[in-house]
């Protein structure tokens, strides 16, 4: 699953060039470069306001770099006349609040965007929403509303419904941190599943056993740059930086 | 869950009925508190007004000549009612000393209330005359000329015998068999207040100065068309050129002459002054004769149920363009607010909403109707419906913003990940959410809308109050026909509420267990 022995230009799913973001002159992220190929599974970490959600929100346009460009198989995402929901359509995303739609049942939250963006007949998004939601196990609850599940069940929910989409790679910021302790497994091991299934997955995370164990790749923000950038096994057991040396410390 | 539903249903009901109960309970007080004693008549003649409270028709001649005594330092008040009826019935329950009005509609007040009596002295002679627009003086001339020939022909003593006299109902009016009409239209506005000059009949306006136009208008060729307005907006409608000429017993003073032209005078007519009658016994009509003079006499519930009929179409249309504008602004407003975008839509918006916010929305009603659509003729139910629904739109838009912008923003960002634009985000997405938080707002909006739109009678419109008010102006009873109105509004503000209610219950059901 590692991108490292298949180097070809085609495996290329994202690439950041020079991505700076600020507010109001206050710079998050500082001239940010990186590339994401298919497969890959990519763990941020870092303290809490060091940009790791900014610079995920970036790759899908929710927040717009300052300066910088975000490519999606060499397209320029920050380029205005390129039609940005098009591409938002093959990057699915999952939120630490779930964001569920409350007016929709559990199915019509899955079959929305099927049916709408992809125009997809009624029956076949019907049929898509049950072998998804019988995935993530949660078939019982195709016809309740969002604020009949539990935390865990939404996230799941959340995931299933940015699976409907078929996307070519999952942005996850902190899925797990809304979350009840005792809830937390079952989203990361539907996580699990899907980056065994193959799925591109870039995940912002405070769990670090996931990072370590799934992740094909661990990215440490720290003071508005990527400060180290390695393998799981390398980055939390030889950590080059004192920055992260002093972060490891705190959270493991 | 069911029973607890049928338990509210039955609530609701008790709670329908106490109110519909306390309704009635007021108004059997109101009943009782009319045949109360009223204070002494204290005016008996001419030298007896400086120093007391009268009661005129605002924009009348009465209300021209009384005027120079509130200024004379005897603290005289003068008390300006829209209707000759609601002075008289303000006389009725002594809260003013006397009414100055023309002699003839006063003779038909005192003639329904055995309570009142018209003083022997006459306050003032004056000539009543038609009033023009000054640029129109070739249809002046014509109608002099129809005038005079009316006068030697003996036409114009006829109609007005028919209405005054001990010959009344004996020579009236009959068109010519063989007039053509190709000559136009010839509208004329009035106010069907001021018996016998012009007033409501079976459901048509009638009348000396009515029958006087007909005439004209069959010796000139022309078509009659009859517009009933509030009568200080007469004058306002002939200028704008909402109507050809006004014929509603006006008398040509200085004040009046500024602004307008008149006819030669077509008959006199003298002001006059009513008191009450201590002498006499309180009127002796009990509610249930009072019910079937104002109700069914006549059939005259046509009237409350063509002004109901307005009422709902004025309001139904006006909430829907209301909804319109305020959804269009909404979303421009809360797209500025999220994004900073559409800068000069925003700014524009900003300008529609403060300004229909900051007026009142009778005049606004009034400049729609005399001032945008001054010289078009358009249907008047069509200006009422585009002036309460831009007036509701604001109203509406900010309302719907704030249901926008209750939205977490998280819920469009999801949309938006998933590669909804921005139209189908808020289509799908936004809207259900807003409009179930602001829902009790808009009913709120449009029950206020409903009964803002008593205000219709200013451009002349049949709507629920006036429907009343007409039967007011024929029976000079107010109590019946406001309480019927009233309980009307009433029943249908709380039909509104129960369906908003069940509306919204349903609405919630994925919000409960």
């Amino acid at each position: 699953m590692s991108a490292d022995n298949k180097n070809t230009q085609n495996d290329i799913i994202l690439e950041v060039k020079n991505m700076t973001k600020s507010y109001d002159g206050h710079v998050v992220l500082n001239n940010i470069n990186t590339t994401i190929r298919k497969g890959e599974v990519i763990s941020i970490i870092g303290p809490s306001g060091c940009g790791k959600s900014t610079f995920l929100r970036s790759l899908n346009l929710l927040e717009t770099p300052t300066d910088g460009q975000v490519l999606f198989h060499g397209t320029d995402l920050t380029d205005p006349t390129v039609n940005i929901n098009h591409i938002r359509e093959k990057i699915g995303m999952v939120f630490q609040h779930f964001n569920l739609f409350p007016n929709m049942t559990i199915k019509d939250n899955l079959m929305l965007a099927p049916m709408k963006v992809a125009q997809m007949p009624k029956e076949e998004a019907s049929a898509l929403a049950d072998s998804l939601l019988k995935r993530v196990g949660l078939s019982d609850k195709a016809d309740t509303y969002p604020n009949m599940l539990s935390g865990g069940q939404k996230q799941r929910v959340a995931i299933a419904r940015a699976l409907a989409m078929n996307p070519e790679v999952m942005l996850f910021d902190e899925p797990t941190s809304a979350l009840d302790p005792e809830m937390v497994g079952e989203v990361l091991s539907i996580m699990k599943e899907l980056a065994q299934s193959g799925m591109t997955m870039i995940v912002v995370t405070h769990e670090m056993g996931f990072a370590r164990e799934v992740s094909s790749r661990c990215m440490f923000f720290a003071d508005t740059i990527i400060k180290e950038e390695n393998t799981p096994a390398e980055i939390f057991d030889n950590p080059q930086t004192d920055r992260l040396k002093d972060f490891l410390s705190k959270v493991l | 869950m069911q029973r607890m539903n049928s338990r509210r249903k039955s609530i609701l009901s008790a709670m329908h009925i106490a109110i519909l109960a306390m309704f009635l309970l007021v108004s059997s007080f109101a009943l009782t508190a009319c045949g109360s004693k009223t204070a002494k008549n204290t005016v008996f003649s001419v030298d007896d007004i400086p120093g007391k409270t009268i009661g005129v028709q605002l924009g009348t001649t009465g209300d021209i000549y009384v005027s120079d005594y509130e200024e004379d330092g005897s603290n005289t008040k003068v008390e300006r009612f829209n209707k000759g009826a609601d002075a008289v019935q303000a006389l009725k329950q002594g809260k003013i000393d006397a009414v100055i009005i023309d002699s003839q509609p006063a003779q038909a007040f005192v003639d329904a209330n055995n309570d009142l009596t018209i003083l022997e002295e006459e306050f003032v002679e004056e000539d009543y005359a038609m009033c023009i627009s000054k640029s129109n003086s070739a249809l002046k001339n014509r109608i002099n000329e129809a005038l005079e020939y009316l006068k030697a022909q003996g036409t114009l003593e006829a109609i007005i015998n028919n209405y005054i006299g001990e010959n009344a109902g004996k020579t009236p009016y009959v068109s010519p068999a063989n007039v053509t009409r190709n000559n136009g239209t010839l509208t004329v506005a009035t106010n069907a207040y001021f018996s016998p000059y012009e007033y409501y009949e079976g459901g048509s306006i009638v009348g000396i100065d009515m029958d006087m136009c007909q005439a004209i208008a069959d010796y000139l060729g022309m078509d009659l068309h009859i517009e009933d307005m509030e009568f200080d907006s007469v004058i306002t409608a002939v200028q704008s050129g909402k109507a050809d000429i006004g014929a509603s017993g006006m008398t040509v003073t200085e004040e009046r002459l500024k602004n307008i032209d008149f006819t030669n005078t077509y008959t006199t007519a003298s002001q006059v002054i009513i008191v009450r009658d201590d002498n006499a016994s309180a009127s002796g009509a009990n509610i249930g004769e009072k019910f079937k003079s104002d109700f069914l006499t006549a059939n005259r519930y046509q009237y409350i149920l063509k002004g109901l009929g307005n009422t709902l179409l004025i309001t139904v249309c006006a909430a829907l363009l209301g909804i319109i504008i305020g959804f269009i602004i909404a979303v421009i407003r809360s797209n500025h607010d999220m994004t900073g975008h559409l800068k000069i839509a925003n700014f524009l918006c900003n300008i529609y909403l403060t300004v229909i916010r900051g007026t009142p929305t009778m005049v606004q009603l009034l400049i729609i109707y005399y001032i945008i659509f001054g010289s078009v003729n358009i249907n008047k139910i069509i200006v009422a419906i585009l002036a309460f629904g831009i007036n509701s739109g604001a109203y509406v838009a900010e309302i719907v913003r704030s249901g926008i912008m209750s939205i977490d923003i998280g819920q469009s960002e999801a949309a938006r990940s998933l590669g909804l634009t921005y139209r189908q985000t808020m289509v799908n997405v936004i809207f259900p959410q807003a409009v179930k938080n602001v829902l009790p707002a808009l009913t709120n909006e449009f029950i206020v809308l409903l009964k803002e739109t008593s205000i219709s009678g200013y451009i002349g419109l049949t709507d629920l109050t006036r429907g009343g008010d007409i039967i007011r102006s024929i029976t000079y009873d107010a109590m019946l026909p406001l309480l019927g109105v009233a309980l009307i509004y009433l029943v249908i503000v709380m039909i509104l509420s129960t369906f908003v209610k069940k509306l919204e219950r349903r609405l919630r059901s994925n919000e409960r267990r």
